[in-house]
């Protein structure tokens, strides 16, 4: 099968994480959308490593899994945080800081 | 089944180059586990003094296995360690130290928990080492999350205030989002070169990969937007106003200074180094982004009221000024780049100390009032101030100037000398706000706020002498560190010799800007 495919679908899953970040207004979806992004970069690292017949793209699939996990740990830790102290959970109202 | 496992060859590990992030992380672990301790003397004393410890063997450890010209591999075909990656060190290790001063009194220390927060500070920054020896995108990628997962708990890191929580998961969604596609463009650009050393993409750059495969270039555009958005530089800075104020104003200091760096380091491994052979497609693109971002910078500083945007947006005008180093790809433009990062590391932390000693006393927290009449209540705050912003406007006789100078130097000399122009036009326009500050302190009327009675609030002129507000010995261990700085800005603007051959040493380090 040719490589070009795999790489249609993972720019298809990049654009979708993508403007799922700029569009959804939720912190989890928006969390939810940024690893759509990573496993987008995946997926291309995959099918680039099957096509150069070499494992550096499938070694660095795996890191990039490891940050991914790293990353969402982080980024609910700091949601919790905010229901904690009952920051609304709308990424449009918080806007305590002005830019 | 362990046999054939035995064959595999192992990579040639250097452990004496290697032993300065051994060292980090150890100090980090250690750090960690001597955070169970309860107890006042722990808490308050030893784990500062345990980080202090290890970045300070960090830092003899680096200065100890480096012998000039010297450009080795440290882990094979990972990282190697060479004289840019050690001077970007230092600056990791000084804005790591100025930071765990600067943050000892810090309210995000209780909140955080004090062990949480030097471990966090000291993961950061072996990851920014790491970073500065990378020698293929897997590393850089390790090295640039190491970094940054770190600083979005501290930016977070005051729970109970919730600037800082928004701060944190605001940096953590633009952050991310500029990781994933700093990752794709990572990804094309191994796809186009087959390999993830940045030896082998020069390589195959040279011979194999036609420099107009759209791949290859899809790929560059992804991570120059990529690393945009950790080094914020215009249009990806946005962020970096709303962050910088609402975290913990040490850790901001810390991500103006020492995130920049990284991103820096990243930028001249990755394009002067990898990608030096498709200069002609990429350097017209960075020297747009560099324009604009002098331009957009320097502009937004002018109407800040608050001295963490103040700065925050003159770091985004900065960040410019060092693009212009990247984009010529001379060994010249490169001595620049680090040179001027040396320098913007004492400008910067100098500035925030002051921000952060007036933050914790003054009713105006970090508003430009905050600074009023600072120039006779506390000189010896209102000096640093003063020295760290004639010098981030280029004056004369300060590190700072000598640091634009040489930037423009490499531009004109590198076939860009109208971003030259732009980098003199922008440090034009930025002595409006930096001037400001100057104003306020030496020239605002000083007054004191007494109890209010009912009716209108009553102001009086101080008669004079000491006021425990104006105290600047009342937290010795910021005023020391902005005069420290201060002091060295001062120091290299007159005599910049060593820093000088600090960076001529770099100047070498890449080989592919050698001959």
């Amino acid at each position: 099968m040719n490589v070009v495919w795999f790489l249609c679908l993972s720019a298809v899953l990049f654009c979708i994480g993508g403007a799922g970040v700029l569009i959804r207004r939720n912190p989890l979806v928006v969390l939810l959308c940024l690893e759509l992004m990573l496993n987008a970069g995946n997926l291309a690292l995959v099918a680039f490593s099957r096509m150069h017949g070499n494992g550096d793209g499938q070694i660095f699939a795996l890191v990039v899994m490891v940050v991914a996990a790293c990353e969402v740990v982080v980024g609910l830790g700091v949601i919790v945080g905010m229901y904690r102290n009952r920051i609304a959970e709308d990424v449009d109202a918080m806007s305590e800081l002005r830019g | 089944m362990i046999l054939p496992l035995a064959d595999v060859p192992a990579p040639h590990i250097d452990y004496k180059g290697l032993s300065p992030l051994i060292a980090l992380v150890g100090g980090t672990v250690l750090v960690l586990m001597a955070a169970l301790l309860r107890g006042r003397f722990v808490q308050r004393s030893l784990l500062p003094l345990l980080t202090l410890g290890t970045l300070g063997a960090a830092m003899g450890l680096s200065i100890w296995v480096w012998s000039p010209g010297d450009h080795r591999p440290i882990v094979e075909s990972a990282l190697e360690v060479d004289a840019l990656a050690l001077s970007l060190s230092l600056v990791f290790y000084v804005a790591g130290i100025a930071t765990v001063l600067l943050a000892h009194r810090s309210a995000a220390l209780s909140d955080a928990g004090a062990g949480e927060y030097y471990t966090l500070l000291l993961s950061s920054v072996t990851g920014m080492v790491l970073l500065a020896e990378a020698a293929n995108l897997i590393t850089l990628f390790v090295g640039i999350e190491l970094l940054s997962i770190p600083l979005y708990v501290l930016c977070a890191s005051q729970v109970r205030r919730r600037a800082s929580l928004e701060a944190g998961l605001k940096y953590l969604v633009i952050g991310s989002v500029g990781s994933a596609t700093l990752l794709y463009g990572l990804a094309l650009i191994y796809g186009a070169a087959g390999t993830t050393s940045f030896a082998g993409i020069d390589r195959a750059l040279g011979d194999t990969v036609s420099l107009s495969d759209p791949l290859l270039l899809t790929g560059i555009a992804l991570a120059c937007a990529g690393l945009a958005f950790k080094a914020s530089v215009a249009p990806f800075h946005q962020w970096t106003p709303d962050v910088y104020q609402g975290a913990p104003t040490p850790v901001t200091a810390f991500m103006a200074v020492a995130t920049k760096a990284a991103a820096f380091a990243i930028f001249l491994r990755l394009f002067d180094s990898a990608l030096l052979s498709a200069q002609f497609q990429w350097a017209p693109a960075l020297a747009a982004l560099a324009t604009i971002t002098i331009v957009v910078g320097n502009v937004g500083a002018i109407a800040q009221d608050s001295l963490k945007r103040m700065l925050a947006w003159s770091g985004v005008a900065q960040a410019g000024y060092i693009l212009a180093g990247v984009v010529v790809g001379t060994q010249k433009g490169l001595e620049a780049t680090v040179f001027y990062l040396l320098v913007y590391l004492l400008m910067n932390v100098a500035a925030f100390a002051v921000v952060i000693a007036r933050e914790r006393v003054s009713e105006w927290g970090d508003g430009m009032r905050a600074l009023e009449g600072l120039g006779r209540a506390a000189p010896w705050l209102a000096w640093p101030m003063t020295i760290a912003m004639l010098a981030l406007a280029g004056f004369p006789a300060t590190a700072g100037f000598i640091g634009k100078f040489y930037l423009i130097d490499a531009a004109v000399d590198g076939d860009y000398a109208w971003l030259g122009v732009v980098i003199v036009a922008g440090s034009m326009i930025s002595l409006v706000y930096y001037l400001r500050v100057v104003a306020v302190m030496w020239m605002g009327p000083m007054e004191v706020r007494l109890p209010s009675l009912p009716g209108r609030p009553r102001t009086a002129k101080p008669v004079g002498g000491w006021s425990p507000e104006a105290d600047a010995w009342a937290q010795p261990e910021v005023t020391l560190v902005a005069v420290a700085c201060a002091a060295a800005t001062m120091f290299f603007g007159i005599w910049p010799n060593p820093l000088f051959d600090l960076v001529a040493d770099v100047g070498t380090s890449l080989a592919s800007l050698v001959g």
